[in-house]
C-alpha cells in the first residue's frame, strides 16, 4: 500500500526516468537525469553533440547498465530486464545510425517489426496451418499499408541496403511502428534526411501522435523539434538544463548559451 | 622418470611444430582479422615436395629442403594473391575462414592427385643415430625441429619489432583503415602476412616430416592442432601461440603414453572446449586492443535471387514430377545410389542452411551429429532389433542431448570462436567414433546394419530407398519453407545481420539461434541414420571432419540461404565422381576449388545462377508488362 502514491505518478506518465546516472571512467555521461514522457505526447530530447542523449536511450533500454536511478515504463521498473523483454513490453527504439537488416527487402524489414505481435510459433508455420498463413497475410497487408503511408511502396521489393539513406531511416521508423509500440523512442531519425524526406518524417510523426502513440525523440533538427514536440527536454554534458514546451525552450537563456557556447568554442 | 623425460622431449618436438603453425595463425589473424586454415596444407606440400626432390630425385637434402620451402612459398603467395586477398574485401570473417578451409581441401586434393594416398617417410636430416645423453636418447631431428622453431620465432619477432615492414604489419593489425590512409599498402601487407605464414608452415612441415609419416590428409591434422594451439594460447598473441603449441604437444604426447592414443585428440579437444568456456580469448591476452571485426557486420549478407512466384510453382511441379520419374529412366544402380546419397546429404544441408545461411551461425562440425545419429541407430538396430524408425528417433534424441550441451558453449561465441568450437566438437565425435570400439566398431566401422524398413516392409534397393529419401526431403523442404517464409525465417535473418537491432524489436536471439541449431541437429542426425541404413555400414570417415567440410562446400557451391541450394551442391559433388569414375581422384581437389571459386565468383551459388538464368529466359514474356508498368508509373509521377 505504501507504493500507492508512487504508482499514481507512474500511471500518469508512460515513461518516467528518475535520477539516472552513468559514468564512463571519469566522464559523467549521464548525471541525475529525471524526466517523464506523458501519454499521447511527443517528447523531444535535444542537446549538443556528445551531450549524452544516446546514452540515456541505452540506459532506458538496458543496453548499458546504469550506475544509479530508476526507469519506470507503464508503472513497471525496468531494472534487470533484457532488451528483448523491454521490447516485448512495447517500448520500441531505433538507433542513431540506420540499422535496417541487410539481405532483406524493404517489406521484409518492415515485417520483422511485427515480430512481437505474431501469435503463431515456428512450428505452426512449419505445418502451414491456415491460421498461421492468414496471420502472415494480414501482416503483409499491414506492412504494405505502412510503406504506402511513407511513400516507399514502389520500393517494397528493393533490398533495404540499396535504398538511399533517408529512405532507410524512414524504413526503420516504419519498422518500429509495425511493432505497435506503447512508447516509440527515436534516436535522430532526421539525420541524413533531405528537406522533403524531413517533411515526410514530420507528417509521419504527427500521424503517430494522432494515433495516440507516445514518442520520445532525440533530434538535432530544431525546426522539426519545434514543429512536432509537445514537451522538450534539454541535456548538456549529461545533465538536464531545461524542460518545457517548445515556446518556453526557444526563449530559454541557458539553452541558447549551451548551444551558442559550443559554437563559439568550436569557432575559436 | 626416464620414460617421462623421453615423452616430454617427444612432446616438445610435436609441440614446436604446432607452435610454428599457431604462430602463422596468429600472424595472419593479427594483420587481417581472419583465420587462415590452409597452413597445415602448406606444411604437407612442402614436406611432399621435399620428399620428391630429396628422396625420389636424389638431390642432396641441403638443396632439396630449401627448394621445397621456396616452391611452397611460391604456390602459397600465388594462391593467397588470387583467393585470400580478394576475399578479404568481399567476405565476412566467418566466410573467409571457410574459404581457407576450401584452400586446405584444394591442397589436400592436389596432394592426393600428385602423391596418391599412400604414406611417405622422409629420412632425418642428420642420419638415424640419436644423440645420447647418459640414459637419454634424443633423435637428431628433434634438434632440427626445435631449432627451426626457435629461429622462426626469433626471425618473426625481429621482423615485426625492428623493421619498417614490421611497422606496416603492425599498423594493419591495429587499424587497417588508418594504415591505408597513412599510405600503407594494406593488400600487400595482407599478402605478405599470408606468405610469411606459408613460409613458416613450410619450414615446420619439412623439419617435422622425418619424425612422422606423411599422407595427403596429414595437413588437416597440422591445421587443426595449430588452430587449437593458437586458440588455447590466445590467438591474438605470439607468445600465446608458442605457449599453446608447446602445451598442446606435451599434453597429447603424455595422454597418448599414459592413457590411450585413441583418446589423446579427445583430451586436447576437451581442453580447448574448456578454454573456450572459461577464457574465450585464450591463456595469454593480447596487449593490442581486441580487433573490431566490423567487416562481419558489413558483409554478413548478400542478396538472394528468388524465383518470382509465377515461375516458382510450375518449376516446383516440374521438379517433383521429374524426381518421381527418375528411377524409371535411370537404371544404373551406381547413379541411383549417388542420387540417394545426395538426397540424404540434402537433409543435413537443409538443416545446415537454416543454421548457417539463415541464422548466420558457422558450423564446421555438422557431420558429428550425423555420426551420433548414425551410430546410435545402427547400434540399436544391430544389438536390440529396434525398429528403424524408433532407432532414428533414439538417434535424434541422443543428438539433441549432445547438441544442448554443445550449445552451452556455442551460444556465447561468435565468428571464429564459434567455428573453432564446432570444429572441435566434430573432431571430438570423430575420435570417439574411433575410440569406442565396442559401440562403433572403431576405425574399421560398424557392420551389419539392417536395411531401412517400415512395418516389415524393407527398402533395400537403391530404387526403394530413393523414394523414401525423396519423400523425407519433400516433407522437410515444404515444412521448412513454411517456417522460413514466415516470421520465423525473418527473425533468423534479422539475427544474422544485426543481433542488437533484432533484440530491440523483441526477437529473442538466444531462443531463435537455439531453435535453428536444434533443427540442424535433428536433420543431421536423421541423415546420419538414413546413411547408415542405406550403406548397412558406418565408419568414422564417412561422417568425419572431412565430411563436415564437404557439407559446407556443398552448401556454399549450391547457394546459401536458399534452402534448395544444398541439393545442387550435394548432387554436383556426389554425382560427378560417380558418373566419371576415372575422375573420382580429383573429387577432393574439385570440391575445394569449387568452394573457393563459389565464394569469390558465385556468391549466390549454383542455385542463384540458375534462378537468374530462369528469370532472364522468362523475361520476353514479362518485358512488355514491365514496359507498361514503367509507362504508368511515369505518368503518375
Ligand atoms: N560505451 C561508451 N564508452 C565510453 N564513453 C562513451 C560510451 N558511449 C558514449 N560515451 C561518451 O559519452 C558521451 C555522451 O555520448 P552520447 O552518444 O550519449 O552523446 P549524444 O548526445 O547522443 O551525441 P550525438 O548528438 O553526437 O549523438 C560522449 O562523450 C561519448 O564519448
Ligand atoms: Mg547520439
Amino acid at each position: 500500500m505504501s507504493a500507492q502514491p508512487e504508482m499514481s505518478v507512474a500511471v500518469n506518465a508512460v515513461l518516467s526516468v528518475n535520477n539516472l546516472s552513468k559514468s564512463f571512467g571519469g566522464l559523467r555521461a549521464t548525471n541525475d537525469v529525471t524526466f517523464d514522457v506523458a501519454p499521447h505526447q511527443v517528447t523531444a530530447m535535444i542537446g549538443p553533440n556528445g551531450a549524452g542523449k544516446t546514452t540515456v536511450f541505452n540506459l532506458i533500454t538496458n543496453l548499458l547498465s546504469k550506475d544509479r536511478g530508476q526507469v519506470l515504463f507503464l508503472g513497471r521498473d525496468l531494472a534487470g530486464l533484457s532488451a528483448v523483454k523491454i521490447a516485448d513490453m512495447g517500448l520500441i527504439r531505433t538507433f542513431q545510425s540506420a540499422r535496417v537488416f541487410p539481405g532483406m527487402t524493404a517489406i521484409e524489414n518492415v515485417m520483422v517489426g511485427c515480430h512481437r505481435l505474431a501469435l503463431h510459433s515456428g512450428a505452426s508455420q512449419t505445418l502451414w496451418l491456415s491460421s498461421a498463413r492468414s496471420e502472415e497475410r494480414r501482416m503483409l497487408r499491414r506492412a504494405e499499408e505502412m510503406l504506402e503511408l511513407v511513400g516507399l511502396a514502389p520500393f517494397k521489393d528493393t533490398h533495404a541496403t540499396e535504398l538511399p539513406m533517408g529512405a532507410q531511416k524512414l524504413l526503420e521508423v516504419v519498422r518500429a511502428l509495425m511493432a505497435q509500440p506503447k512508447l516509440l523512442c527515436l534516436d535522430e531519425p532526421a539525420a541524413g534526411l533531405n528537406d522533403t524526406e524531413t517533411q515526410e518524417l514530420a507528417s509521419l510523426l504527427r500521424a503517430i501522435r494522432t494515433l495516440g502513440i507516445p514518442v520520445l525523440i532525440v533530434e538535432h533538427n530544431m525546426s522539426l523539434v519545434m514543429n512536432v514536440a509537445d514537451q522538450v527536454v534539454v541535456i548538456d554534458s549529461g545533465a538536464i538544463i531545461a524542460k518545457g514546451t517548445p515556446a518556453e525552450i526557444q526563449g530559454n537563456k541557458q539553452v541558447i548559451e549551451a548551444y551558442l557556447g559550443r559554437e563559439n568554442h568550436a569557432a575559436s | 622418470m626416464l620414460e617421462f623425460l623421453q615423452i616430454c622431449i617427444g612432446g616438445l618436438v610435436v609441440g614446436s611444430t604446432y607452435a610454428v603453425i599457431a604462430l602463422g595463425f596468429s600472424l595472419v589473424y593479427r594483420v587481417t582479422g581472419a583465420i587462415n586454415l590452409s597452413q597445415g596444407g602448406f606444411a604437407i606440400i612442402a614436406a611432399m615436395i621435399g620428399y620428391t626432390l630429396g628422396v625420389a630425385w636424389g638431390w642432396p637434402l641441403w638443396v632439396a629442403i630449401p627448394s621445397a620451402v621456396a616452391v611452397t612459398v611460391g604456390i602459397g603467395m600465388a594462391l593467397g594473391a588470387f583467393t585470400f586477398v580478394p576475399a578479404l574485401d568481399r567476405l565476412s570473417n566467418a566466410n573467409v575462414l571457410m574459404l581457407t578451409a576450401g584452400i586446405l581441401t584444394m591442397i589436400e586434393g592436389f596432394t592426393l592427385v600428385v602423391w596418391g594416398s599412400q604414406p611417405y617417410a622422409m629420412p632425418p636430416f642428420s642420419g638415424e643415430a640419436p644423440l645420447v645423453f647418459g640414459p637419454l636418447r634424443v633423435p637428431t631431428q628433434a634438434f632440427w625441429v626445435i631449432g627451426a622453431t626457435g629461429v622462426c620465432i626469433a626471425a618473426l619477432w625481429l621482423l615485426i619489432a625492428k623493421t619498417k615492414l614490421g611497422t606496416g604489419l603492425r599498423a594493419c593489425a591495429e587499424n587497417p583503415g588508418a594504415a591505408s590512409l597513412m599510405g600503407i599498402d594494406v593488400p600487400r601487407m595482407t599478402l605478405l602476412s599470408f606468405g610469411l605464414a606459408t613460409l613458416i608452415a613450410a619450414i615446420a612441415g619439412v623439419t617435422v616430416a622425418p619424425t612422422t609419416s606423411l599422407q595427403f590428409d596429414t595437413g588437416r591434422l597440422f591445421t587443426i592442432s595449430g588452430f587449437v594451439a593458437a586458440a588455447i594460447g590466445g590467438i591474438a598473441s605470439f607468445p600465446g601461440a608458442v605457449i599453446g603449441g608447446l602445451f598442446l604437444g606435451l599434453v597429447t604426447q603424455l595422454a597418448t603414453a599414459y592413457i590411450s592414443s585413441l583418446f589423446s585428440t579427445a583430451i586436447s579437444l576437451l581442453i580447448l572446449l574448456a578454454v573456450l568456456i572459461w577464457r574465450p580469448s585464450g591463456f595469454v591476452q593480447a596487449r593490442v586492443g581486441k580487433r573490431q571485426d566490423t567487416r562481419d557486420e558489413a558483409k554478413a549478407t548478400g542478396h538472394v535471387a528468388r524465383l518470382p512466384s509465377n515461375l516458382a510453382w510450375p518449376a516446383a511441379a516440374l521438379a517433383v514430377a521429374a524426381a518421381l520419374l527418375i528411377p524409371f529412366v535411370v537404371t544404373d544402380n551406381g547413379i541411383l545410389s549417388g542420387l540417394v546419397i545426395a538426397g540424404i546429404l540434402f537433409m543435413t544441408l537443409m538443416g545446415l542452411d537454416v543454421l548457417m545461411g539463415y541464422a548466420g551461425q558457422v558450423s564446421l562440425g555438422q557431420a558429428g551429429f550425423m555420426a551420433i545419429g548414425g551410430y546410435t541407430s545402427g547400434y540399436l538396430s544391430i544389438n536390440t532389433e529396434t525398429a528403424p524408425w524408433l532407432a532414428i528417433l533414439a538417434g535424434i534424441f541422443v543428438s539433441l542431448a549432445c547438441g544442448l550441451v554443445l550449445s552451452v558453449v556455442t551460444l556465447r561465441l561468435r565468428g571464429l570462436y564459434l567455428a573453432l568450437a564446432t570444429l572441435a566438437f566434430g573432431l571430438l565425435v570423430d575420435s570417439c567414433a574411433v575410440g569406442f570400439l565396442d559401440i562403433t566398431g572403431g576405425p574399421s566401422g560398424l557392420v551389419g546394419i539392417p536395411a531401412f524398413s517400415v512395418a516389415g516392409i524393407e527398402f533395400a534397393t537403391p530404387r526403394a530407398m530413393y523414394y523414401v529419401v525423396l519423400a523425407l526431403d519433400l516433407v522437410i523442404f515444404i515444412g521448412l519453407t513454411g517456417a522460413l517464409r514466415s516470421s520465423f525465417g525473418r527473425a533468423l535473418k534479422a539475427i544474422r545481420s544485426d543481433q542488437m537491432a533484432a533484440a530491440a524489436l523483441g526477437i529473442n536471439t538466444v531462443r531463435y539461434k537455439l531453435a535453428a541449431f536444434m533443427i540442424s541437429v535433428t536433420l543431421a542426425s536423421l541423415a546420419g541414420s538414413m546413411y547408415a541404413f542405406f550403406f548397412n555400414f558406418l565408419s568414422p570417415e564417412m561422417v568425419g571432419t572431412g565430411r563436415s567440410l564437404e557439407l559446407v562446400a556443398m552448401l556454399i557451391i549450391g547457394g546459401e540461404s536458399t534452402l534448395l541450394g544444398g541439393l545442387f551442391g550435394a548432387s554436383l559433388l556426389t554425382l560427378l565422381p560417380t558418373m566419371f569414375q576415372p575422375l573420382a581422384i580429383y573429387k577432393t581437389f574439385a570440391s575445394g576449388a569449387l568452394l573457393v571459386a563459389s565464394f569469390l565468383y558465385l556468391p549466390q551459388g549454383l542455385y542463384g545462377a540458375v534462378v537468374q538464368i530462369a528469370i532472364r529466359l522468362s523475361r520476353p514474356k514479362t518485358n512488355t508488362e514491365a514496359k507498361t508498368a514503367a509507362k504508368t508509373s511515369a505518368r503518375v509521377l
